[in-house]
């Protein structure tokens, strides 16, 4: 997920300044994402030097700086926006890791990680239905489809455990090189 | 809390095959838990259900219900208990095509001698379907049907609620809104075993999760229901390097 492009499309709809940008991607992003104000400033110093924003007026009371998007800015935008998620898939989490280093360290022997990491994502299943739907509560469809995409995702590591935990996988000898 | 449901040691074997056998299965269930039961096809979730329904008997091993020894009922006796303590949804509904919906929903009431009417209209107008009292199963939609067959296992106050993949035949949305009657059900005080293939669905109501795999259950999650804040449970983040 991209800051730059977040502030972009945030500035899009009017010219804001940085803590305005702050407070607006924050709440877009339903609390998910905290971003601390240096790097809102360091974001729109980098956007300004490459010529896709630009100061608006001068400068208010307490040195505040409004910035819009230049005409570069809207077609960097448009083109972002229109381009697919085309690169590698990325996996952060510990897990996979964890995984290959099972299949060497505990000669094959996954399940109790399995059925550890099975109940975790449960638990996380538990905790997006209940963000999902304070979001819906909240009138934040746009927020209740990121958090489904979440659930969705969840609900895949989880037949994936199960997949490792069903005989046809378990019973393979694994190998590791 | 009360205990409502107790297995013991539970096998079944079935003729022929291994296929939703169980295999020395023990659980006990309490009043008021809304638990669902999870595995893959052939797991003996069903099995289960079967048997604490007393539509089943195990090989051995022992079920018992509210207090009752389902072992030591005879055929009348496990037919009276069903009866009375047990509403079961099924995943194809299961209405009797000749009869309109309040008067499927008013089968279980009537086996009782039960005649009145009243409960039946009221259990529809719950469950919002209240206008379709009085048309057949078949120009009832798929989630209308099983409203239907929700208030026909409701109609004599059961002590437990069982389900069988009752959004299996359903479309998403209209899933999700029978699982949410069935939570508020829940709310009220309705004791609930589920068991379904939906893992998003089942964490959002029931608080206990139960995987069974090839006749044995492997894990028995009790899930905890805080307030988290949004960054306890999604985190975004930024991999861009700021160039």
């Amino acid at each position: 997920m991209s800051l730059k492009y977040g502030v972009l499309g945030l500035l899009k709809g009017e010219p804001l300044h940085g803590y305005e940008v702050k407070n607006r991607f924050e709440a877009m992003l339903g609390g998910t994402w905290e971003v601390n104000i240096g790097q809102i400033y360091t974001t729109l110093q980098r956007l300004e030097r490459d010529g896709l924003v630009r100061p608006v007026g001068a400068r208010g009371d307490r040195g505040k700086l409004a910035y819009e998007l230049s005409p570069d800015g809207h077609k960097a935008l448009e083109q972002w926006l229109a381009e697919p998620d085309s690169g590698p898939q990325q996996l952060h989490e510990d897990i996979y890791v964890k995984l290959l280093l099972a299949t060497r360290i505990a000669n094959g022997g996954l399940q109790p990680m399995l059925a550890r990491q099975k109940r975790a994502y449960l638990q996380r299943l538990r905790d997006l239905n209940r963000l999902e739907e304070r979001a819906r509560r909240d009138g934040r469809l746009d927020l209740a489809r990121l958090i489904r995409g979440a659930l969705l995702h969840t609900e895949a590591d989880l037949k994936w455990m199960d997949e490792l935990s069903s005989e046809r996988f378990g019973a393979e000898a694994a190998k590791t090189e | 809390m009360k205990e409502l449901v107790r297995l013991t040691d539970v096998t079944k074997v079935y003729q022929g095959g291994i296929t939703g056998a169980l295999n020395g299965v023990s659980l006990a269930v309490e009043k008021g838990e809304f638990t669902a039961i999870m595995g893959p096809s052939g797991s003996g979730k069903s099995t289960m259900l079967n048997l604490v329904a007393g539509l089943d008997r195990p090989t051995s091993g022992s079920v018992s219900v509210s207090g009752t020894d389902l072992g030591k009922l005879g055929e009348t006796g496990l037919a009276r208990f069903r009866r009375d303590h047990i509403g079961f949804v099924f995943q194809f509904f299961y209405l009797l095509p000749n009869l309109t919906a309040l008067e499927n929903v008013l089968i279980p009431a009537q086996l009782k001698g039960d005649g009145s009417t009243d409960r039946g209209r009221e259990l529809l107008e719950k469950l919002g379907i209240a206008d379709v009292a009085d048309r057949y199963p078949a120009r009832l939609s798929g989630g209308q049907q099983q409203r239907v067959a929700v208030a026909r296992a409701l109609i004599n106050n059961p002590t437990l609620l069982l389900a069988d993949e009752p959004t299996g035949a359903l479309d998403t949305h209209t899933g999700e809104q029978v699982m949410e009657l069935l939570g508020d059900l829940h709310r009220e005080g309705q004791t609930i075993l589920l068991v379904t293939h939906d893992a998003k669905l089942a964490t959002r109501h029931a608080a206990r999760v139960i995987s069974v795999m090839d006749g044995k259950i492997v894990d028995d999650a009790r899930l905890a229901s805080p307030e988290r804040a949004p960054s306890e449970v999604i985190r975004m983040r930024s991999e861009e390097k700021l160039r």
